[in-house]
């Protein structure tokens, strides 16, 4: 057996107590100086906006980086973008098709989930794969054949269109969320049940619902903040002025009062308030949602 | 696992087809659908006739439209150089900075840094639009406070400037998701292997290119191909700034605005389904293409390291 | 290696102490082991010496140097990881050369270091292999494989064997304290398992909420615990305590009656102690016999049925109830044909009992031999 002499073969300790205390402190300031930089970065474009749609016209131009003051205050913007557009309107659409989809993704895609995970039967695997190829390839490219099948359908400027093509787009990564969750169920609980004489369907329901909610947040996460901003399909689907996004509504409303800077500014703000006021409420389950998703 | 046939079939298919229905109606179904109106060719009257690979040859090489089709290429190729040199490695900094142990306020900082990507990009677009504006001068202003205002110029009007600079904006937005993804593998490093390479005298930097970094190139690795799948499929901000012409010139024309174009027509030329669909396959080959590459080459190699 | 000194340590987190006042002396080579139950603060002990946690009170000094603000690696230490903490990407060559590496040493030497380490603890055949292919055992070897080669003043061990299964660990136990021969290196233990501490180390110190209970030799902390929770935690089965009245006391000993009415004579300094204090005694189930034959002369007895018997093969455990309906256990060899139910007649060998005043400090136990004049002193029993 080899003996191993130990000796001091290390340098003896050079630092003090107070060098290294110094360091520390000095890193430390250095890595929040470069995050605060960076934060500041993403918040102030947004601010401006936010801030100089309050002012009037003048003020805008003339100092842009001042918050309003009692003069400066107007709300001008706001009112011509209310008078002009259907504000209002394109909101509940863009509600309506949001949460239309998000439904249906989480309800046919836990299904669809569960079926691909549960049962063996000849073509799970080619079906799974046909499910999967959605994640990877952008269903935009299809817009062509899409548009066909939606005039063929006498759904154009519908918003179930827009909520179908919504579904068909989200399933896919939906359905590869949730079955990582599915397949953590325990098996002792399906037997069980089985055992008992309880239905698919009721197991289903009952059972395993339930038990993958942490997954509806990481699903609604992925799903929801791509539809609700998207401009492409309700530009080609539902143009029509009762059926506009607020997204395409806000492209259109500048679009045409590119000149207006008040109009402008509260019209962007207007479209960017309900998403901040969402994200201030649910901004932890969101990340939460998005790194545990990550993870897969 | 389920294996009785009996019991399960019925259930495995009501679970299945609704699903199903829809993915292959709306997607896949009209995705090969696609591909095959790309092999045919519309007349003026509007009837179809198959004409192989004409319209391939056609926007690959006839002189006027392969141009538009290979500046669109190059300037998507380009695109995707900023965000894979400037997005991915300040992502790779900032989950870096933030995953660091002990950090105060790092909840804070990831939720504001990752507001932007939550905006839509036509806000986005618009937003910075105004800010770079000459005619509003606030860049300039905020450029003056660093002695650099006569750096200014209109950036999104310049031809040689503009690709470059919606690009940054682009970059700009979306930093946030690869920066969660980075971040999320590097906080799945256990504290003990990070604790031991301390014990054994790694300082800060050399535990991170040493031990962390190797630790999650898969996930770089996934990071790229997403950001090449995104930044091929980008639309939105251009035809919010810059319209479907994506001008000055078409210097900001990408595969996606050109796709919009040859589709639904612009100004003089008619819109063309079929060649719509050509461009459209097209742009799957790429990025099926790109995917490929990675897969075959990279994700083969990497190990993803379970702890 | 290296002394090492703690004086009076504290640790807090915000508003809580996690750590009081510890102090400890550690000469050269020795092997110390840290024990408790688990949130006990052994771990941020270690973790302190380490240099991973810091300090919030108090000194640290290894080799006579003042070291809290050290990093782990100035302080000359090296630490084995309860889950190993292997760097995944990396072979077992370059796990452990990795430290020598980040110190600069060069090639030829790293190459003969890892070598000498890898062939002393029999993995020089897996230099090549990656962490994940190897074995629970396998990764703990490569673990301290790594801290060897560094050649460090002080290695600390934090629960190293509690990821192997049972078999594994007994081996495994008993090449660490070979190497611990062999290196004479010192080393710091942390366990939960009192059976381990027992076996390794030199010294052991028992830890409980954050404070030294008592730290000593095995063999001090097993005959002479300082206080109730040292007399439970080692030793299994657990010590039986039963509660008593101090009926009188002298030079020698202690009387005292328990509730079952019986009488004894305890070989303790009865120095803190009066007549009608409430107290607790304590007696191993090593140091309890079934009696058979008439009654001995002034021998402590305990009356009570078998309620439960656990056969090991070598013993028996059996577990009586007493007639007051405190359960005891008693350690047998030659009880094996004892019944459930079976009436009982122990006894008590006296000159082994522990006595706990009533704020569970121990009475130091005195040397026996003196059980006849005690007893007379104490106006004792027949």
């Amino acid at each position: 057996m080899t003996t191993l002499p130990i000796g001091t073969t290390l340098a003896s300790p050079p630092a003090t107590q107070s060098r290294q205390r110094w360091f520390d402190l000095g890193s430390t300031s250095l890595v929040h100086l470069l995050l605060v930089g960076y934060t500041l970065l993403s918040l102030a474009p947004l601010m401006l906006v936010v801030v100089n749609s309050f002012k009037e016209r003048s003020a805008i131009f003339g100092d842009p980086l001042a918050f309003p003051t009692a003069d400066t205050f107007s709300l001008i913007g706001y009112s011509k973008v209310l008078e002009h557009a259907q504000v209002l309107g394109y909101f509940s659409n863009s509600l309506i098709v949001t949460s239309v989809s998000l439904v249906l993704i989480l309800l046919l895609g836990a299904m669809a989930a569960w079926a691909l995970t549960e049962y063996d039967f000849p073509g799970r695997r080619v079906l799974g794969l046909f499910m999967a190829f959605g994640i990877m390839v952008p269903i935009r490219l299809a817009s062509v054949s899409i548009m066909q099948v939606v005039v063929a359908l006498d759904l154009m400027n519908t918003l179930t269109a827009l909520s179908l093509v919504y579904v068909a787009q989200g399933l896919p990564l939906a359905i590869m969320i949730l079955s990582e969750f599915i397949r953590q169920v325990p098996q002792d609980l399906k037997d069980a049940a089985r055992c008992d004489g309880v239905s698919e369907y009721r197991l289903f329901f009952q059972v395993i619902l339930p038990l993958i909610r942490p997954a509806v947040a990481t699903v609604a996460v992925f799903t929801m903040v791509p539809i609700w901003d998207d401009l492409w399909f309700p530009l080609i689907l539902a143009p029509s002025e009762e059926t506009q996004t607020i997204t395409l509504g806000v492209q259109q409303f500048i679009g045409q009062y590119a000149t207006d800077w008040n109009s402008v500014l509260a019209a962007l703000s207007l479209a960017v308030l309900p998403v901040l006021v969402f994200y201030a409420i649910f901004s932890r389950q969101l990340i939460r949602g998005i790194t545990a998703g990550a993870i897969k | 696992m389920v294996h009785t046939r009996s019991r399960t079939f019925w259930p495995a298919v009501v679970f299945l087809a609704p699903a199903v229905l829809i993915y292959t109606v709306f997607s896949a179904g009209p995705l090969l659908d696609t591909l095959r109106l790309g092999l045919f060719a519309t007349d003026g009257a509007g009837q179809l006739s198959f004409a192989g690979l004409d319209n391939y040859r056609l926007i690959l090489l006839d002189p006027d439209w392969s141009a538009a089709f290979w500046n669109a290429m190059g300037n998507n190729v380009q695109f995707f150089l900023v965000h894979l040199l400037v997005q991915n490695p300040i992502a790779l900094a900032l989950a870096a900075l933030l995953s660091l142990r002990g950090l105060r306020g790092s909840g804070s900082y990831r939720t504001l840094i990752f507001l932007p990507t939550l905006l839509s990009v036509v806000i986005i677009g618009f937003a910075w639009q105004l800010i770079l504006s000459p005619l509003w001068g606030v860049s300039e202003r905020l450029l003056g406070l660093f002695g650099l205002q006569d750096w200014f110029a209109p950036w999104l009007g310049l031809e040689e400037s503009a690709l470059i600079t919606l690009s940054l904006v682009s970059v700009w937005q979306f930093v946030g998701i690869p920066m969660m993804l980075i971040y999320a593998a590097l906080i799945a490093i256990p504290d003990d292997i990070v604790d031991a390479a301390r014990v054994e005298g790694a300082s800060g930097w050399r535990i991170f290119y040493a031990i962390r970094l190797p630790l999650i190139w898969p996930t770089l690795g996934l990071v790229n191909i997403l950001t090449f799948v995104g930044n091929f499929n980008a639309f939105d901000l251009i035809y919010a700034v810059k319209g479907a012409l994506a001008g000055p010139n078409f210097s900001t024309d990408l595969l996606g605005t050109l796709f919009y174009r040859t589709f639904f027509g612009y100004q003089t030329q008619v819109g063309s389904a079929t060649m719509g669909a050509a461009v459209a396959t097209l742009m799957f080959l790429v990025i099926l293409s790109g995917v490929a590459v990675y897969t075959v080459l990279v994700q083969r190699r990497l190990i993803r390291h379970t702890f | 290696m290296s002394s090492v000194h703690l004086r009076q340590l504290s640790k807090q987190y915000n508003n809580t102490r996690v750590l009081e006042n510890v102090s400890l002396d550690i000469r050269h080579g020795e092997f110390v082991v840290l024990v408790g139950p688990s949130g006990c603060g052994k771990s941020t002990l270690l973790r302190m010496i380490c240099g991973l946690e810091d300090i919030s009170a108090g000194e640290l000094v290894i080799d006579g140097q003042v070291v809290n603000g050290l990093s782990p690696a100035e302080r000359g230490i090296a630490m084995v990881f309860q889950s190993y903490a292997l760097y995944p990407h990396m072979s077992v060559y370059r796990n452990m050369a990795f430290g020598l590496k980040v110190h600069g040493h060069d090639k030829s030497s790293i190459e003969q270091r890892v070598k000498a380490a890898a062939q002393a603890l029999h993995i020089d055949h897996l230099l090549q292999r990656m962490p994940r292919e190897l074995s629970g055992g396998q990764r703990q070897r490569v673990a301290i494989g790594r801290a060897i080669v560094r050649q460090p003043r002080l290695f600390l061990f934090d629960e190293p064997l509690s990821n192997l299964d049972a078999s594994l660990r007994v081996k495994t136990r008993i090449e660490l304290a070979r190497l611990h021969s062999e290196l004479n290196a010192t080393m710091i233990y942390v366990t939960h398992d009192q059976v381990e501490a027992m076996t390794l180390g030199d010294k052991i110190v028992v830890l409980n909420d954050g404070t030294v209970q008592q730290a000593g030799t095995p063999l001090e902390l097993y005959q002479q615990p300082a206080n109730r929770f040292v007399a439970t935690f080692i030793g299994s089965p657990t010590m039986n305590l039963l509660p008593a009245q101090v009926l009188s006391t002298c030079d020698q000993g202690v009387l005292v009656r328990v509730l079952g009415g019986q009488e004894m004579v305890a070989l303790v300094d009865s120095a803190r102690l009066k007549p009608g204090d409430q107290v607790e005694i304590g007696i191993r189930s090593e140091h309890l016999h079934c009696a058979t034959g008439p009654k001995a002369m002034g021998a402590g007895e305990l009356f009570g049925a078998v309620v439960l018997v656990e056969h090991l093969g070598d013993s028996n455990l059996l577990y009586v109830r007493l007639g007051d309906g405190s359960e005891i256990v008693v350690r047998g060899d030659g009880c094996a044909a004892v019944r459930l139910g079976e009436k009982l007649r122990l006894h008590v060998d006296m000159a082994q009992l522990h006595v706990f005043s009533a704020d569970g400090q121990a009475c130091r136990r005195l040397a026996p031999g003196n059980m006849q004049l005690a007893r007379h002193q104490a106006g004792t029993l027949q």
